[in-house]
């Protein structure tokens, strides 16, 4: 694939990731519960890693290019993971799991320094190969989204609506698209390098298209009417 | 019997909110309704609708009423909610 390509697609990843952002921080500026904090940092984190392959990509025989690479191989990981820590806890009663939320997202967060200074300090930590820590990041990432896409599944599942059937969608795509790069990794499949940027575009697309929806789509009497009559109930 | 979830005070506001607007499109807000619908003891409703006069999201003259900062914030609210429902989050 021309690598003019594979810039363009990491840059329009990016901002997809960057406009996403701007929707997903409303849920925590909303409610202010540090649970829903993971979701802006998720997707915030994404959009870092896509700038950093972008940066790898055009600057070939830039001196830091190992670097970058291992910075986005951390940097991916580590959204999808406050994504799933995210969506782990949204189901948890908020005053019982306050303490364990707060110190996930702590720890994620000073693991995320610690891989950043064992990357610029590789005379003290001896890394192995990239293509090695490429693989079995790759497995976490399809770990991460395949709990996040049976999460959002069984939400949808149980309180079916057609609006709800997309996110497992996307995540699903999100999975899948790692698991193509992962193909890629182990047998160089010129086919699917491409499909996994193609499923990943997509997956990004319906998220964008879902949060659009939610914010500028068509709506009802504002106020909206009958909105959760059973929540008020509750 | 299916045990409730804790709400939290903002969402006991988003709840409040709605029922106040919705009861609005009758004559009079009865405070006794209201306190059936949102399920919350009687003296703590008062000290919520207070609170949602003290912000400026709710009037009193001639009956319980929104006005256009709490319609407004009803609205973005409620948007939320859905967003948050649509991306399989739940919230409280």
């Amino acid at each position: 694939m021309d690598n003019a390509a594979l810039i363009v697609a990491e840059v329009v990843s990016a901002i997809i990731c960057f406009v996403l952002l701007r929707f997903m921080i409303k849920p925590y500026r909303t409610t202010g519960e540090s649970r829903y904090l993971g979701l802006p940092l998720g997707f915030g984190f994404l959009g870092v890693s896509y700038v950093f392959m972008g940066f790898a990509l055009y600057f070939e025989s830039f001196i830091f290019v190992d670097d970058l690479k291992w910075l986005q191989l951390f940097t991916q990981a580590y959204a999808f993971a406050f994504l799933a820590a995210t969506y782990y806890f949204s189901k948890k009663p908020p005053e019982r799991t306050r303490l364990w939320w707060n110190i996930t997202y702590a720890g994620l967060i000073f693991a995320l320094v610690v891989s950043y200074l064992v990357v610029f300090e590789p005379p003290m930590f001896g890394l192995p190969s990239y293509k090695t820590v490429d693989e079995y990041f790759r497995i976490f990432n399809i770990i991460c989204l395949a709990y996040i896409s049976i999460h959002t599944l069984r939400s949808h599942v149980s309180r079916p609506d057609p609006k709800t059937i997309w996110i497992p969608l996307s995540y699903l795509l999100l999975g899948f698209s790692q698991y193509s790069f992962l193909i890629w990794s182990i047998d160089s499949s010129f086919s699917a390098y491409v499909g996994a940027h193609v499923l990943r575009l997509s997956g990004l697309l319906v998220l964008l298209f879902v949060a659009y929806q939610a914010f500028y789509g068509t709506r009802e009497a504002s106020p909206k009417e009958g909105i959760r009559d059973e929540e008020a109930s509750t | 019997m299916r045990k409730l979830p804790r709400r939290d005070k903002l969402k006991i506001y988003g709840d409040l909110l709605f029922i106040l607007y919705s009861e609005a499109k009758k004559e009079k807000v009865v405070l006794t309704r209201v306190q059936l619908k949102t399920n919350v003891p009687f003296d703590r409703l008062k000290t919520y609708i207070a609170d949602l006069k003290e912000l400026g999201l709710i009037l009193d003259e001639p009956s319980l009423k929104l006005t256009d900062k709490g319609k407004l914030y009803l609205s973005e609210y409620q948007t939320v909610l859905d967003f948050m429902k649509r991306m399989g989050l739940a919230y409280g």
